[in-house]
C-alpha cells in the first residue's frame, strides 16, 4: 500500500532541508529517520512524556503529535542546534554540573522546553514547575534538573529570576 | 594526588547525551534495513485457530510475515533463569498458538517501513477459540478457576517455604502478647523506562553470524539465550548495547519478541529493526509486583519483636518469567529487615494468570518486603501507643551484632543501622508543619536492609539461579599511555562508565581524562552472565576493576623501578608520572613506560610485555546496604490527594565512589517509589484486557509530585568487596512507598489500619476517608468517581 507523499521543506537549526515524505509521517520520524537528526527522542508517541519536544517557529511542540507536512515552510530547532559541535550551551552545562540527566533519553526534550522558557522570560519557579511538569523523567527524580534550571536562571538578567506577574 | 574515589566527578558520557549525539538503538540505521512489527494476541486466553496473512503479503512493501506455525518450527524453548523448587515451568516457548495474555507475540510482519508494517498488521486475520480469563492470583487459586495449563491441575507454578515454618514459628505467635496481622498488597506495575525496548538485527550469511544492537542491561545473557532459541552457537552471535535509555529491570533478559525480530533478519537476509511502542510496552514488557501478603508480626509484652511471617500469593502472569517466583523469594529472605527476630519465615505460592508475566523491576521483592514489614511495625507502634522510631530502635540490630545471620539465611555484613534511623529521626524532629483545616499533615519513617551486589555464584547455584555471579574487569594501558577499561556490566544511565573510570584512574594514579571505558559489546567485553541487574555493577564489576587496576599499577611500578634503577618501594606515581622519591628529574611518563613495555624492551626479568590485567571477581557474600527514610505528607481530606512535602534519606552503600551519582541514584529511586506509593497501577478488566496502556491512564510521577530531598550517606565499606562498595541503585525505590504510607497513616490515623495497599491514589484515599466518616458532611463534596 503506497501512501501519498509530498515534498516538505523545513529549516532545521538554520539549515534548509527538503525531502519527499509520506503525508502521514510524524515530524518526530521525519527529523529522526528522514533527516538523520536522532537527538530528538520518541518515548510515548502520544504526547505525554515530552521527550520529542522541538521548537517550531520558536514554539515548543511535541513532534510526535505533529505531521512533517505541518512543519513545511517553518523553522524547526532541535537539540543538535543548541551549541556548536564540541561545546555545551549554558543550560546543557548546568545539566551536567547538577546531574540533571542519567540515561539521557528524556533530556533533549527538556532542553528544548527550557530554551523556549528562557526566551519567553518565564520565572525560575515556573520553569521548575509548569515547564518541567510537561516532561516525564524516570531516572532523576527531577531534583537535579531543577538544580540545573536554578543554576541557569541565576545567570539570566535579574528580572527573569523573579516571579513573573500573571 | 587528588583522590578520585569519593569525588564529585562530572560524568564522562554526558556531553554526547546532552547534545543529541548519543546512540540509542532506534538511532541505528543500516543499509537495506527493514522494519518489523509484532503480531500480538488481542485476547487474554485461547488458541489461535486462524492466521491469514495473504492480503498483507500481497502488499509489495511487505517482505515477510512469520506466522505462529513458522515461528514455532524455527525456534527452540527459552530457558528460564531462576527456578524454584519443583517449578512447573523450566522453559517457555518463544512462539505458541496457545494465548495466555493480551500482547503475547504470535508472529512478525517485516516491511520497508514501520508504517507499512503497521498497515499490514491491520489486514492480518487472526481467529481464536476463546477461553475464560483469570486476572487475579487469589481468584486463580479457586477450585473452579480456569486453568492455564490444564495438565497441571492447578494454577500454582511453584510453592515453597522460606525460613521458619509450621511448628517452628506458630507457637511463637500463639504465645505472643501482641500480634499485628494484615492483608497487605502491592499493585501490579509497568516498568516504563522512557526508552522502550528495541533492537536492530543483522544476519551475515557469509560468516553465518548474527549481530544484534539492542537496548539491554545484559548483553552476554541476551547472546547466550539468542543462540539457544535460534539454534546457533554462542560464537555466531554478537550482542551490542550502546546507549540504553533506562532499564529498571525491564531489559534484563531475552524476550520472545526480540528473538522473533532476530529470526526475521535471518529469514529475510536483510537487517531488521524492531522498536517497541509505548502502548505495546504495557502488554509486551514484563510487569512487576502484583502480590498479596497475609502477614503477621508477633511482639512480647515489652514491645520486643518475636516473629514475622507472611503467606505470599504472587501473580506470575501467563508463565513463569525468567525470574519466576524470584521477587517473592527475595521478599521472603529480606522480610526480617534490620531487626532481631526469634523466628521469621514465609510461605510462597506463585500463581499463573492470563496476564503479562511479571518479572524484575527496581526494588525486586524488597520493596514489597518493606511495605509489609514496615507497615506492620508502624501498626504495632500505633496499637501499643509506642513511638514508631523508638519501637524500631528497641528491636534493631546494632553495629556490635554484625556480622549477623538472619532466620532467612542472610549474613548481614557491616554498618550501623540504628545510626541511620537516629539521624533521620533527628531531622524530622526539627520539622513540624501543622495541619490546617482540611489539610492533614504527618511524618512517617521506615528502615530496611538491602540485598545488593548479586552475588556469589555458589549462592546463586544454591537458590537455583542459573547465571554466574562473578564479574571480570580488564584494565589495559595502551602503548601511548591511554587506559582502556573493559567490563561486562552495561551502562543504562546509572553512570557506571564514569565510576569505573574513577576506580581505574585512582588505582593507576592517572587523570580521568586518560581513561576510556568500554561496555556492552560481547565481542570485546569480558563475559558477564548476570550483567547490570540487582545493584551489582559497581559492587561486583567495580571490585574487579579495583583489583585489576591495582595489579597493573604494581607491574608499572616494577617496570619503572627497573628503568630508573631504583627500588620499587621508592617509586612515586602522580598524574601518570613515575618518579624516584627524592631524586628530582628522575621520572618517566606512563606513555614512555608503556611504549617500551609493548615493544618488550627494558623489562625487568620475568615481566610480561603486555600491560593488561584481568580480574575475575566472585564475591564471597552479598553486600548489604541499608537506609532509613522519612517523609512528610499533606493529605487533603476533601480530594483524597496526598502530597509529599519533604523527604529525608540516610543511606549506607559502603564506599561512595561519586557522591553526585550516588545522590542521583537515591533521589531517582525515591521518585520511582513515590510513583508506586501514589499513582502507578497496571490494571486489567475482568476479561484480561489491559486498561492502562498509555501515560494518560498509567500515571507516571512528574516534577510536581517529587519534592527536593535531603540525602546523606554513611559510608561503611563492604568488608569483603575490593574498594568496599555496596549497591545503591534500588534502595530509594525499596523504602519510599512504605515511608509515604506510614506518613499518610500518621496524618490520618483514623484510616491507618486500612492503609494496606498502594497506590494511595486520590480515589482510594477518598474512599477510605469517607468510610472513616472524615468527609465534610456540610461541604459540596460529591463522590468524584460518580459524577454525572
Amino acid at each position: 500500500m503506497k501512501a501519498e507523499t509530498r515534498e516538505v521543506t523545513i529549516s532545521v537549526n538554520g539549515q534548509r532541508m527538503t525531502r519527499r515524505t509520506e503525508v502521514r509521517t510524524l515530524l518526530s520520524d521525519f527529523l529522526r529517520h528522514d533527516l538523520g537528526l536522532t537527538g530528538t527522542h520518541v518515548g510515548c508517541e502520544h504526547g505525554v512524556c515530552g521527550a520529542c519536544t522541538v521548537l517550531v517557529d520558536g514554539v515548543p511542540m511535541r513532534s510526535c503529535l505533529a505531521l512533517a507536512v505541518q512543519a513545511d515552510g517553518r523553522a524547526v530547532e532541535t537539540v543538535e542546534g543548541l551549541a556548536p559541535e564540541g561545546e555545551l550551551s549554558e543550560m546543557q552545562q548546568a545539566m551536567r554540573d547538577e546531574h540533571g540527566l542519567q540515561c539521557g533519553f528524556c533530556t533533549p526534550g527538556i532542553l528544548m522546553s527550557m530554551l523556549a522558557a528562557e526566551r519567553a522570560g518565564v520565572s525560575c519557579a515556573e520553569a521548575c514547575g509548569d515547564v518541567l511538569g510537561g516532561h516525564v523523567c524516570r531516572c532523576t527524580g527531577y531534583q537535579g534538573i531543577r538544580a540545573a534550571v536554578r543554576r541557569r536562571w541565576a545567570t539570566l538578567p535579574a528580572a527573569r529570576g523573579e516571579e513573573t506577574p500573571a | 594526588m587528588n583522590r578520585l574515589v569519593g569525588a564529585r566527578v562530572a560524568r564522562i558520557n554526558d556531553p554526547r547525551l546532552l547534545t543529541g549525539r548519543g546512540t540509542y538503538v532506534d538511532d541505528i540505521s543500516l543499509p537495506g534495513m527493514l522494519h518489523a512489527v509484532m503480531v500480538r494476541a488481542s485476547i487474554a486466553h485461547g488458541r489461535v485457530t486462524r492466521f491469514d496473512a495473504a492480503e498483507a503479503l500481497a502488499d509489495e512493501d511487505v517482505h515477510a510475515v512469520i506466522t505462529p506455525e513458522q515461528a514455532m518450527a524455527r525456534t527452540r524453548d527459552l530457558p528460564l533463569v531462576w527456578l524454584a523448587p519443583e517449578q512447573r515451568h523450566t522453559h517457555v516457548p518463544v512462539a505458541t498458538d496457545e494465548v495466555r495474555y493480551v500482547g503475547q507475540p504470535l508472529g512478525v510482519v517485516v516491511a520497508d517501513t514501520r508504517a507499512s508494517a503497521e498497515d499490514a498488521l491491520d489486514v492480518i486475520d487472526v481467529g481464536y477459540d476463546e477461553l475464560d480469563a483469570v486476572v487475579d492470583a487469589e481468584a486463580a487459586l479457586a477450585d473452579d478457576a480456569p486453568l492455564l495449563y490444564p495438565g497441571w491441575g492447578t494454577n500454582v507454578v511453584a510453592s515453597y517455604d522460606i525460613g521458619d515454618t509450621g511448628e517452628e514459628i506458630e507457637p511463637v505467635f500463639a504465645g505472643a502478647a501482641h500480634v499485628v496481622e494484615r492483608r497487605l498488597q502491592v499493585q501490579r506495575l509497568a516498568v516504563n523506562p522512557i526508552e522502550p525496548r528495541g533492537l536492530v538485527a543483522q544476519w551475515d550469511a557469509g560468516t553465518e553470524s548474527l549481530t544484534v544492537w539492542i537496548s539491554t542491561q545484559v548483553s552476554h545473557h541476551i547472546r547466550d539465550h539468542l543462540a539457544i532459541v535460534l539454534g546457533l552457537r554462542a560464537d555466531q552471535v554478537r550482542v551490542i548495547a550502546r546507549d540504553v535509555g533506562g532499564g529498571f529491570g525491564s531489559k534484563e533478559h531475552l524476550y520472545a519478541d526480540e528473538a522473533l525480530a532476530c529470526l526475521a533478519a535471518m529469514t529475510t537476509g536483510r537487517p531488521v529493526k524492531w522498536i517497541e511502542d509505548r502502548g505495546e510496552h504495557f502488554g509486551a514488557t514484563f510487569h512487576a509486583r502484583d502480590v498479596v501478603h497475609r502477614a503477621r508480626l508477633a511482639l512480647d509484652e515489652n514491645g520486643r519483636f518475636l516473629a514475622i511471617h507472611s503467606d505470599i500469593v504472587g501473580n506470575c502472569g501467563a508463565h513463569a518469567s525468567n525470574v519466576g517466583t524470584g521477587p517473592f523469594r527475595i521478599s521472603s529472605i529480606m522480610l526480617p529487615g534490620p531487626y532481631r527476630f526469634e523466628r521469621a519465615g514465609t510461605r510462597i505460592r506463585g500463581v499463573v494468570t492470563t496476564t503479562t508475566p511479571t518479572g524484575a523491576m527496581r526494588g525486586f521483592g524488597m520493596q514489597e518486603a518493606s511495605w509489609v514489614r514496615e507497615r506492620l511495625v508502624d501498626e504495632a507502634a500505633r496499637e501499643l501507643g509506642a513511638d514508631p522510631v523508638e519501637l524500631r530502635l528497641r528491636n534493631m540490630l546494632g553495629p556490635e551484632d554484625l556480622p549477623y545471620e538472619t532466620r532467612t539465611y542472610q549474613r548481614y555484613d557491616s554498618g550501623d543501622y540504628p545510626e541511620a534511623l537516629r539521624r533521620v529521626g533527628a531531622e524530622i524532629d526539627k520539622r513540624s508543619r501543622p495541619s490546617e483545616g482540611r489539610i492533614r499533615r504527618g511524618v512517617g519513617v521506615a528502615t530496611h536492609v538491602e540485598f545488593t551486589g548479586l552475588g556469589p555464584s555458589k549462592m546463586q547455584q544454591l537458590v537455583g539461579f542459573h547465571l554466574g555471579g562473578f564479574e571480570t574487569g580488564v584494565v589495559r594501558v595502551e602503548p601511548d599511555g591511554s587506559v582502556v577499561v573493559s567490563s561486562g556490566v552495561v551502562g543504562m544511565g546509572q553512570g557506571i562508565e564514569t565510576t569505573l573510570a574513577q576506580l581505574a584512574a585512582e588505582q593507576l594514579h592517572v587523570p580521568m581524562s586518560a581513561v576510556t571505558v568500554r561496555l556492552g559489546d560481547t565481542a570485546t567485553a569480558p563475559y558477564s552472565a548476570s550483567g547490570s541487574i540487582a545493584s551489582r555493577s559497581m559492587v561486583v564489576g567495580g571490585g574487579a576493576v579495583v583489583r585489576a587496576g591495582g595489579r597493573l599499577r604494581e607491574r608499572l611500578v616494577r617496570i619503572a623501578a627497573h628503568r630508573l634503577e631504583a627500588d620499587p618501594g621508592d617509586i612515586e606515581v602522580e598524574e601518570g608520572v613515575f618518579s624516584v622519591k627524592g631524586v628530582p628529574g628522575s621520572s618517566l611518563t606512563l606513555a614512555e613506560l608503556a611504549g617500551h613495555a609493548w615493544l618488550g624492551w627494558n623489562l625487568p626479568p620475568g615481566e610480561r610485555a603486555d600491560l593488561e590485567e584481568k580480574d575475575v571477581h566472585d564475591p564471597e557474600n552479598v553486600s548489604y546496604s541499608y537506609a532509613s527514610h522519612a517523609a512528610a505528607v499533606a493529605v487533603d481530606l476533601d480530594t483524597g490527594q496526598v502530597r509529599v512535602e519533604d523527604y529525608w534519606v540516610v543511606h549506607d552503600a559502603g564506599t561512595v565512589v561519586n557522591p553526585m551519582i550516588a545522590d542521583g541514584q537515591v533521589v531517582g529511586g525515591v521518585a520511582h517509589g513515590i510513583g508506586i506509593a501514589l499513582h502507578e497501577e497496571m490494571r486489567y478488566d475482568p476479561a484480561g484486557q489491559p486498561i492502562t496502556t498509555s501515560y494518560l491512564d498509567y500515571v507516571m510521577p512528574t516534577a510536581e509530585d517529587i519534592p527536593d530531598m535531603d540525602v546523606s550517606h554513611l559510608c561503611t565499606p563492604a568488608p569483603h568487596i575490593p574498594g568496599g562498595m555496596k549497591g545503591l541503585g534500588e534502595g530509594g525505590t525499596i523504602l519510599s512507598p512504605v515511608t509515604v504510607g506510614n506518613a499518610v497513616a500518621a496524618a490520618v490515623p483514623e484510616i491507618a489500619e486500612k492503609l494496606v495497599e498502594t497506590p494511595l491514589s486520590p480515589s482510594r484515599m477518598w474512599t477510605l476517608i469517607h468510610e472513616a466518616g472524615l468527609h465534610d458532611e456540610a461541604g459540596p463534596h460529591d463522590d468524584p468517581t460518580s459524577k454525572e
